[in-house]
C-alpha cells in the first residue's frame, strides 16, 4: 500500500486521513475509496444542518459498516441510499475500531449534526475489541507492534470510566507492556496459536474444522451476566440514552452464524435485552442473510477475508431498508 | 463513448502502467517506484493500482487493457534468432524460451487475474507504443516520428508519420542491427550496466576523444545514405549468447572489458566519445531521412535511444527540424503510455486534441502520486518526526531558497511523482549550482558515489537564455546545451597523450559560474521549469533567484546510488535520514536533520540496493 490510510487521534486512537483517495489492493482485486474532509469513508461532506426534504441517517460502525473489501458505493450504507429515496447516510465508519471507539466518535464528532436516526452496526465481535487496550499492527516495514486504544471500564456503581485518553501515540512492543497489559491486547479471540496454525494450513481447511466443531467464537454473548457483554450493553444504553432521537442497532453477524457453523442464539438474546421502541430498535438481519443456501451463503465473505462482500452489503441494506423506511414515513 | 483504456509494459525492463481516458493522459507510473526494486521488470500490480486509483475506475469499468509489444511476434524474432546461429544457441534458447512461453504468451491470463475480471486486452506493436507515446502528447497536429532503441519484436529502428488521431509507419531496420544494442554493447564493454548504465557512458564522453569512431564505422557499424545502418554481427556476442560482445570486439578495443567499479582508463573514455559521435551521425541522418520522406517539420522521438540528450541537443542544434518533441518516458516504460494512447485513438477512434497553448499533454510528466498535507503529517504524526507546516507557500519557497543559498541540500517532494527516469522537481534533492564544493558535497553525502558526471540544472523558462545557449524549453532534461561562453571560465583537459587521467580532479575544477551543473566540455543537461506547468518548483527557483541572482538550482533525483526514485513520503523520510540532506520538503511540511532524533547507525540499507 503506498499510502497511508490511517492517522492518530488523540481521542479516538485512530482515525482515516481526511482527503484521501486510494485504491487498495485486495484479494478481489483492489477496491476503491475516498475519504470526506472530516476524515470518514463518506461521499458526504459532514454538514450541520440538515438539508430539507431530507432523511439524514448517522450510521456507525466499524470496518464492516466502513466498507473494507468493497468500493464505496457497494457498502449497505451507500446501497440504502440507493434504496431509499430521500434517504441521507453520514457513514462514520472507522475499520478497526470497537464500539467504544464508534460511541466517542459519536461524542467527539458527531453529536452536533441535524440528523432523524442514528443506526449503530455493531458487528458482533467488537464485544472483544471493547475490552482491549492494544490492537495489534504492523509497521511498514513489516514489524509487529501494538497501538493503544481508548476503551470504558464498567464501574461498580454502573458508571463508565473512560481510560487512555489522550491516546498514547508511541507503538509499543508486547514486552513494554506494564501490569496485567498482555492479557488486554486484541487477538483475534480465543486459541490464538492454534487458529494462527489453522489460517497456514488455507481457508478450506478452516471451514471445515468450523463445520465440525462449530467453534463458538464469541462466548462472551452466552451469559447475561459476563462483564463484557455488561460493558457493551452499558456502553450501548449509554450511547442511545444520549441520543436526541431515535436509534437502530443492527448486531451483523460473523459469517459463522450466517452460515449456522455456530449458535448464534447467545447475542441475539444479549442484544434483545436492549430493544426499547420506540427510541432503540434491534434490527437482526441474520434471517435475511439466511434465505439462500448455504452453499450461495458462502458467496457473502471472500475466499481469505472475512468482510462483506458487495452481495452481503446488499442483503444487509435490504434487510436495514425495512426499519428505516417505516420510521422516515413515519417522520414526514 | 468515453474509453478508458490502460496500458502496461513489463517482462523486460521498466515496468509501467499508464491509464488513458477518453484520450487525455491520467496518470502513470514505473512498478520500481512502488516495488523499490530498480528497474523492476515484473507484472505491473502496484503500478496498476496506482492508475485505477488516480482515475477512480473499477476494473469493470476499463474498456481495454493494452499490452505494450506482441508477445507472438517477440517469440518469432527469438525463435528465428536463436535458429540462425544453432546450435551454438542452445543455451540461450534454454534461458530465453521459458521465459516467452511461460510468461509473455499468457499475459491475458495476467491481467485477467490481477484485475478479477475479464478485460478484453489487447496487443498492439512495441515500437508503434514507442511512436505513440512520442506523437499522441506532443503540441504537433502532424510530425514525422522516430523511434530508437534496442528491439521490439523485429524492430529497433522506426520510421512514422502521425497525423491527427493516426500513425502510418513507414520503414523499419530490423533485428540484429541495432543502434541501441550498439550503444549498450559499448556500455557494457566500458564497464557499466546494459539498460540503466548508457547515461553513464554518454557523461563520460566529453572526457575523451574519438579517436575510434573510424573504427566503429568501419568494422561495426556501416551508415547508408538513407539514415539506414547494418551491423556486422561478428563482432557481438548477443545472437548466441547471453553477452553483448565477444571476443573479436575485445580484439578491435584492444583487450577485454573494463571491469565494473574498477578505474576508467583512457581507453573507455575514448569509446565513449567515439561512440557518441557515431551515434549522433546515425540520429542525424536518420532524421534528415525522415524530413526528406515525410515532408514534415516537426519530429517526435521516443525508444531508449531518445533518452541521449547529447544526441538529442545536437539534433536541436542542427534545426533539420523546425521543432522537436521528446517522449519524456522514452524507454520501454512508456510503452505503456503508448499502447495506451494508441488503443484509444487508433482502435476507439478517439479524436485527439492539441493543445492550443504550444504545450504538450504529459503535464510537466508529473502523473504519479501525489500526497496531500494531510497525508504527510498523518505520517509525520504517527512516527514523532519534528516537522514545520507552512501553509503560505511564500514563506515556505523562502525558507528553502534560503536553505539552498547558504550552501545546503534540500530533499523536495512536491505534488505529483515524475513519470519517467528523471526528476523533474516532483521528487528531487536541490543544490546550489555557484558552489565550487556542491557536487562534491552531493555526491560523497546524499548519492554515496564519486561521479565524473556534474549534476542537471533546472533553470526558471523565462531565464534560461541567460545561461543557456538553446534556443527551445527542454522541460523534461532531454536536451544537452552549452552554457553560454560569458559565464565560462577557463578549463581546459589535459591532454590526452598523457595517458589516463583523474576524472574526478577535473570534474571538480570550476568550469563556469555554475560549476555543479557544468560538464568539462561546458554543457549542461537542462530543465527549464515554467510556471504554469510546476509552480511549486518555479516558486523555489525564483525566490533562490532573487536572494542570489542566480535563476538555476541543481537538480539530481531523489534516492540514493541503486535506489528507485522515491515515491512516497515515507520513503522521503527514509532517504533523507540515511543520507546527510540538511532539509526535508513534504509538500507543506518542512523537516530540519538537525532536528530529527538521531538515527540509529544502521548501514545495512547499503546492501539493500543493487549497484546501478
Amino acid at each position: 500500500m503506498n499510502r497511508q490510510l490511517f492517522r492518530h487521534h488523540d481521542t479516538i486512537g485512530h482515525l482515516f486521513v481526511p482527503g484521501i483517495k486510494a485504491r487498495v489492493e485486495h484479494e478481489a482485486g483492489g477496491y476503491l475509496l475516498r475519504t470526506n474532509r472530516e476524515g470518514f469513508r463518506c461521499r458526504h461532506a459532514f454538514e450541520k444542518k440538515r438539508a430539507p426534504g431530507k432523511f439524514r441517517v448517522l450510521l456507525f460502525g466499524d470496518s464492516y459498516t466502513a466498507g473494507d473489501g468493497v468500493s464505496d458505493r457497494f457498502r449497505y450504507g451507500d446501497v440504502l441510499e440507493t434504496l431509499i429515496p430521500g434517504l441521507e447516510v453520514y457513514n462514520f465508519g472507522l475499520s478497526g475500531s470497537g464500539t467504544d471507539q464508534q460511541y466517542l466518535i459519536w461524542r467527539e464528532m458527531a453529536r452536533e449534526i441535524e440528523h432523524d436516526l442514528v443506526v449503530i452496526g455493531v458487528l458482533v465481535e467488537n464485544i472483544r475489541r471493547i475490552v482491549a487496550r492494544y490492537r495489534p499492527y504492523e509497521t511498514p516495514d513489516g514489524k509487529p507492534v501494538l497501538l493503544a486504544k481508548p476503551y470504558f471500564t464498567l464501574e461498580r456503581s454502573g458508571d463508565l470510566s473512560l481510560h487512555n485518553v489522550p491516546v498514547p501515540r508511541e507503538p509499543l512492543t508486547e514486552s513494554e507492556l506494564a501490569g496485567d497489559g498482555a492479557a488486554h491486547v486484541d487477538r483475534g479471540g480465543r486459541f490464538e496459536g492454534l487458529r494462527r496454525l489453522v489460517a497456514k494450513l488455507g481457508p478450506d481447511v478452516k471451514e471445515r474444522l468450523q463445520r465440525w466443531t462449530r467453534y463458538q467464537p464469541l462466548p462472551a454473548y452466552d451469559r447475561p451476566n459476563d462483564p463484557d457483554w455488561l460493558l457493551m450493553k452499558a456502553i450501548l444504553t449509554r450511547w442511545t440514552s444520549e441520543l436526541p432521537g431515535p436509534a437502530v442497532i443492527c448486531p451483523i453477524p460473523l459469517y459463522q452464524y450466517i452460515e449456522e457453523t455456530a449458535s448464534p442464539k447467545g447475542y441475539q438474546a444479549r442484544f434483545r435485552e436492549l430493544d426499547a421502541p420506540p427510541r432503540v430498535r434491534i434490527h437482526d438481519p441474520l434471517g435475511d442473510f439466511q434465505q439462500v443456501s448455504r452453499a450461495e451463503r458462502r458467496t457473502y465473505r471472500f475466499e481469505v477475508d472475512c468482510h462483506l462482500t458487495p452481495s452481503a452489503h446488499e442483503v444487509l441494506a435490504r434487510s436495514l431498508a425495512r426499519t428505516i423506511e417505516p420510521l422516515m414515513a413515519k417522520s414526514s | 463513448m468515453a474509453p478508458n483504456v490502460l496500458g502496461i509494459s513489463c517482462f523486460y525492463h521498466d515496468s509501467a502502467a499508464a491509464i488513458v481516458q477518453d484520450g487525455e493522459i491520467v496518470a502513470a507510473a514505473q512498478e520500481e517506484r512502488f516495488t523499490r526494486k530498480k528497474h523492476d521488470p515484473r507484472f505491473p500490480l502496484r503500478a496498476i493500482n496506482y492508475c485505477l486509483e488516480e482515475a477512480f475506475l473499477e476494473a469493470d469499468e476499463l474498456d481495454a487493457v493494452v499490452f505494450y509489444d506482441s508477445p507472438t511476434l517477440s517469440f518469432d524474432r527469438v525463435m528465428k534468432s536463436l535458429l540462425s546461429v544453432a546450435p551454438r544457441s542452445a543455451e540461450q534458447w534454454q534461458k530465453a524460451g521459458p521465459s516467452f512461453l511461460g510468461i509473455k504468451l499468457f499475459v491475458t491470463r495476467y491481467v485477467h487475474r490481477a484485475l478479477k475480471h475479464e478485460v478484453p486486452v489487447l496487443f498492439t506493436r512495441h515500437h508503434l507504443s514507442h511512436a505513440a507515446s512520442a506523437f499522441f502528447p506532443s503540441p504537433f497536429e502532424e510530425a514525422a516520428i522516430l523511434t530508437l532503441d534496442g528491439v521490439g519484436e523485429w524492430a529497433t529502428t522506426s520510421l512514422a508519420r502521425g497525423e491527427g488521431g493516426r500513425i502510418e509507419t513507414l520503414e523499419e531496420i530490423h533485428y540484429p542491427h541495432s543502434l541501441g544494442l550498439l550503444y549498450s554493447a559499448f556500455t557494457y564493454f566500458c564497464g557499466f550496466k546494459v539498460n540503466s548504465g548508457e547515461y553513464k557512458l554518454m557523461g563520460l564522453a566529453p572526457y575523451g576523444r574519438p579517436v575510434y569512431a573510424d573504427l566503429i564505422r568501419e568494422h561495426l557499424f556501416h551508415a547508408k545514405p538513407d539514415g539506414s545502418f547494418r551491423l556486422d554481427m561478428r563482432h557481438f556476442g548477443y545472437l548466441d549468447s547471453d553477452v553483448v560482445t565477444n571476443e573479436r570486439f575485445d580484439a578491435l578495443f584492444g583487450g577485454p572489458p573494463r571491469k565494473p567499479e574498477s578505474r576508467i582508463t583512457r581507453r573507455e573514455m575514448d569509446l565513449a566519445a567515439s561512440i557518441q559521435q557515431v551515434t549522433e551521425e546515425a540520429v542525424l541522418s536518420l532524421a534528415r531521412h525522415a524530413r526528406e520522406v515525410t515532408g514534415s517539420r516537426q519530429l517526435c522521438l521516443a525508444g531508449g535511444v531518445a533518452l541521449n540528450c547529447v544526441a538529442n541537443g545536437r539534433l536541436q542544434r542542427e534545426k533539420i527540424f523546425d521543432r522537436i518533441w521528446i517522449q519524456p518516458a522514452a524507454g520501454d516504460a512508456g510503452g505503456a503510455l503508448g499502447a495506451a494512447l494508441a488503443a484509444s485513438h487508433m482502435h476507439f477512434g478517439v479524436p485527439r486534441r492539441v493543445g492550443g497553448d504550444g504545450r504538450d499533454a504529459m503535464r510537466g510528466s508529473y502523473l504519479g502520486p501525489a500526497y496531500s498535507s494531510d497525508e504527510v503529517r498523518a505520517f509525520l504524526e504517527r512516527h514523532g518526526h519534528p516537522y514545520e507546516r507552512n501553509e503560505d507557500r511564500e514563506i515556505r519557497v523562502q525558507r528553502v531558497a534560503q536553505t539552498l543559498a547558504e550552501g545546503k541540500v534540500v530533499g523536495f517532494l512536491s505534488g505529483r511523482m515524475e513519470f519517467g527516469p528523471r526528476s523533474l522537481g516532483g521528487r528531487s534533492i536541490l543544490g546550489d549550482p555557484r558552489r565550487a564544493d556542491t557536487q562534491t558535497v552531493m555526491n560523497l553525502k546524499i548519492k554515496y558515489r564519486e561521479s565524473f558526471r556534474p549534476f542537471a540544472p533546472s533553470v526558471l523558462e523565462e531565464r534560461c537564455g541567460d545561461y543557456f545557449a538553446i534556443d527551445a524549453e527542454s522541460p523534461y532534461m532531454l536536451l544537452v546545451a552549452p552554457v553560454r561562453e560569458e559565464l565560462r571560465k577557463p578549463f581546459e583537459l589535459p591532454a590526452a597523450e598523457l595517458g589516463d587521467t583523474d576524472l574526478l580532479e577535473h570534474v571538480r575544477r570550476e568550469r563556469s559560474s555554475i560549476p555543479a551543473v557544468t560538464h568539462v566540455d561546458y554543457s549542461a543537461r537542462v530543465q527549464t521549469v515554467s510556471r504554469d506547468v510546476a509552480p511549486d518548483y518555479h516558486a523555489v527557483i525564483e525566490a533562490f533567484a532573487e536572494k542570489t541572482g542566480c535563476p538555476v538550482v541543481v537538480n539530481t533525483s531523489f534516492n540514493v546510488r541503486g535506489e528507485p526514485i522515491v515515491c512516497t513520503p515515507e520513503d522521503a523520510y527514509r532517504c533523507f535520514m540515511r543520507t546527510e540532506m540538511d532539509m526535508l520538503v513534504l509538500d507543506d511540511c518542512i523537516l530540519e536533520k538537525s532536528k530529527q532524533p538521531a538515527a540509529p547507525k544502521d548501514e545495512s540499507w547499503r546492501q539493500e540496493y543493487e549497484l546501478d
